[in-house]
């Protein structure tokens, strides 16, 4: 019969990049509970508003999270335009989503070099982030950013992609598929791998369901709640779209759906890039929401769906900016697979949520 | 003797950054940029590291944790402040939350700005970090030896 | 199907009995936020099903009004409960795992309520201008009511039209007047007149923004959209004839 003993993790670890402090409730090896202390990311950048204007705040909210920079961009552009009326031309939505989901790429890719470093496979984490670097060049040429890419603005974008740089686009892609295959093979088939993910942190759907989580945590645990389903934006020009869904809800499932995910955006960029509409890149937007005017929104980020509320003054500073983003929403999913796991699977389970804890925290 | 000049450990914390100059720092680890070709290792551990890669601006809860790490570090030591965030807030100086830069809890060595980072400042900032380490280490040891 | 979006308001005594029935149907919590105004501080609850989301506000919570917490029904809004508490000063009680006030450390207590005295001048300066425009459009409309009473037989110019002075005798004093003078003159009528112009659309401006104001938010964005786009167009016009 043990004693209950806490044992702290983080904010400062070498499996997180970012900090997040977990009180982990221990007796013998098992973990009974976990709590969770946050709050070392708040910068309180939801209080810039007041001092940059609509059109100047954008570099603020691509600014909340270097790895889902361009999603925080394109809704906060969605969700103003929303606020004033604006409709931006075709061809802009189009171009952002093909950018969101090249960043969805990245960020996947990313998560699972991470994943494997959770789980101490080293060199598949090389690898990952080498593949990774050809999605950087992708960005690096038509945006001007490897990480931050200020190409959104409120009104459509700011440079255009043009023919050669697609094919140049697509040729990359297609070399990446068969590259990632094999990493996939080593996510999915090693048997190391699989002895510790099958079965670690497992969630049922109806847990899902009662703690409303969001994103590819969700979707592991067969709860379908893709915002992309909405078809807003360029995602209306998609013939068809389902999301990837899995009924394991452990570990396993939720690399399974990351990493197939991937190769369905992959997909995704193709069919776009096939369907992009010729026109202008922006229109212009002059003036300042209105009084008392509000709109909300919904993005779907890497980590899950995000909601955009704003609300305007009658001034060119926003009344209010409200994100609130997935990594907030499965904070309690988190709490509840921690419980009854082993100390040496709090790691991988920490991470298979995908934390963003500078998101959470703004 | 200045032998941690030809394998310099860092440890890297990310002290209310956005993670777009930590992905940065990763990266320049990673295949690509390979500073491990330096000798250069992430390490968890402020007992084995050499220098000290912070990002961010700093907010309140975070002044005590890296001036924790910082004290844990075995002289010498060097900090180097990667991002523009680290060197002086960046965008979010004037924000409720943020004291503005890394030099306003812990003494820095070297400042790598940019928004992100990028990993060629990242290894440029490490090798001036590293002639720093052995100005310090021979500075150390001429203390001790006069002593 | 689109993104719909829906705004209900509702009262503090409704929290839980809303929280209850969402619940009950099965719609997702989404999140839940807090917004500084004047008068107090609205909370909104959004929920989200089939692609609708339902935004529920609740308006001017005082600082000592006690707001029950959801998280007994939904256990994930405890991050956004802290959150409020922690940045407006709301007082939330019963949340499920409560940190009471120190989820995050902060330097500011209540930072979102501080609004600086650079932002409520800004607000001043907004306000007085844009009861400024209506007062000058409500002038410029009696100013035209009693142009027309006194003249009955001149057709009503539309609401707001700018009454010119006739120019019958200027051109008769430019003919006998200096070439340098004469074209001082002209420059200075054509200023004068341009200003004019610019007034008159300024009026226009004004009753419209009014019209507006009173009108369904969705349609009056769609109404301005509408606006822009025109005036693009007419702008494009405008620089083809060149």
């Amino acid at each position: 019969m043990g004693k209950a003993t806490v044992i702290p993790f983080g904010p400062q670890h070498p499996v997180l990049p970012e900090p997040l402090h977990l009180d982990l409730v221990v007796e013998d090896e098992k973990v009974l509970e976990a709590i969770p202390q946050i709050g070392f990311v708040h910068r309180g950048l939801e209080k810039l508003v007041e001092t940059r204007d609509y059109n100047q705040f954008i570099y603020v909210a691509e600014r909340i999270c270097g790895i889902c920079a361009f999603g925080h961009s394109m809704g906060y552009a969605e969700t103003v335009e929303r606020l004033m009326g604006v409709q931006i031309p075709p061809r802009a939505e189009v171009l952002r989503a093909i950018w969101h989901e090249l960043s969805r790429i990245h960020s996947h890719v990313l998560w699972m070099g991470l994943a494997a470093d959770a789980f101490g496979f080293e060199s598949l984490f090389m690898h990952c982030w080498r593949l990774r670097e050809r999605v950087l060049d992708v960005f690096e040429k038509t945006t001007g950013g490897r990480v931050i890419f200020s190409v959104v603005k409120v009104g459509g974008v700011v440079r255009d992609i043009d023919e050669g740089q697609f094919a140049e686009m697509k040729r990359v892609l297609e070399g990446i598929k068969s590259d990632y295959r094999q990493i996939c093979n080593a996510f999915l088939k090693d048997a190391s791998v699989k002895n510790r993910t099958v079965g670690v942190g497992y969630l049922s759907r109806e847990d899902a369901l009662e703690l409303s989580m969001v994103g590819p945590f969700a979707r592991a645990s067969n709860v379908n709640n893709d915002a992309r389903m909405l078809r807003n934006g360029g995602y209306a020009y998609l013939e068809g779209f389902e999301p990837i869904l899995d009924d394991q809800g452990d570990c396993y499932a939720r690399v399974k759906v990351r990493a197939l995910e991937v190769l369905q955006s992959i997909d995704i960029i193709e069919e776009l890039i096939s369907k992009v509409p010729q026109g202008e890149i922006a229109v212009p937007v002059k003036g300042s929401p209105a009084d008392g005017a509000e709109s909300s929104n919904v993005v779907e980020q890497p980590r899950g769906e995000c909601y955009y509320y704003a609300r305007g003054n009658g001034t060119k500073f926003l009344d209010r900016m409200r994100m609130r983003t997935p990594t907030s929403q499965n904070l309690a999913g988190m709490v509840k697979a921690l419980e009854g796991c082993d100390l040496a699977d709090v790691n991988m389970i920490v991470l298979t949520i995908d934390p963003c804890i500078s998101c959470t925290e703004r | 003797m200045a032998f941690a000049s030809k394998s310099p450990w860092v440890i890297h914390y990310d002290a209310s950054s956005c993670n777009g100059c930590d992905i940065e720092v990763l990266a320049a680890l990673c295949p690509g940029f390979d500073a491990e070709r330096f000798g250069v290792i992430n390490t968890g551990n402020p007992k084995h590291a050499d220098i000290f890669l912070v990002t961010g601006s700093v907010n309140e809860r975070n002044i005590s944790v890296i001036k924790e790490i910082y004290d844990q570090m075995v002289e010498p030591k060097v900090v180097v402040a990667c991002g523009i965030c680290a060197c002086t807030g960046g965008i979010f100086h004037d924000c409720y939350n943020v004291i503005g830069g890394v030099d306003k809890a812990i003494p820095v060595d070297v400042y790598a700005p940019g928004c992100a980072v990028r990993p060629e400042a990242i290894i440029d900032a490490v090798v001036q970090a590293v002639g720093i380490l052995d100005e310090k280490s021979k500075a150390l040891a001429a203390a001790r030896k006069g002593a | 199907m689109a993104l719909q979006t829906e705004y209900l308001v509702t009262a503090l005594e409704n929290i839980e009995p809303m929280a209850r029935e969402r619940k009950a149907d099965g719609w997702r919590f989404v999140q839940m936020m807090a917004v500084n105004t004047e008068d107090g501080i609205d909370l909104i609850y959004s929920f989200m099903k089939d692609g609708v989301l339902q935004n529920n506000k609740i308006e001017h919570v005082r600082k000592d009004d006690a707001v029950p917490s959801i998280s007994g029904e939904f256990l994930e809004a405890f991050v956004f409960e802290n959150e409020v508490h922690d940045l407006f000063g709301v007082d939330i009680r019963d949340i499920a795992i409560d940190f009471g006030g120190n989820f995050y450390a902060l330097a500011q207590p209540e930072p979102m309520t501080v609004i600086s005295p650079a932002q409520k001048a800004a607000r001043e300066k907004a306000r007085a201008a844009a009861i400024a425009k209506a007062e000058r459009a409500q002038k410029a409309a009696a100013a035209n009511a009693a142009y027309v009473a006194d003249h009955p037989g001149a057709k009503a110019k539309r609401a707001g039209g700018v009454i010119v002075p006739s120019d019958d005798g200027v051109e008769e004093k430019l003919k006998g007047m200096d070439p340098e003078k004469v074209a001082r003159v002209r420059a200075a009528m054509a200023a004068k007149a341009k200003r004019a112009a610019a007034e008159q659309e300024a009026r226009k401006q004004a009753e419209l923004e009014e019209k507006l104001a009173g009108m369904d938010p969705e349609k009056a964005a769609k109404v301005r959209a509408a606006m822009e786009a025109k005036k693009a167009r007419a702008g494009a016009d405008a620089k083809e004839g060149e």
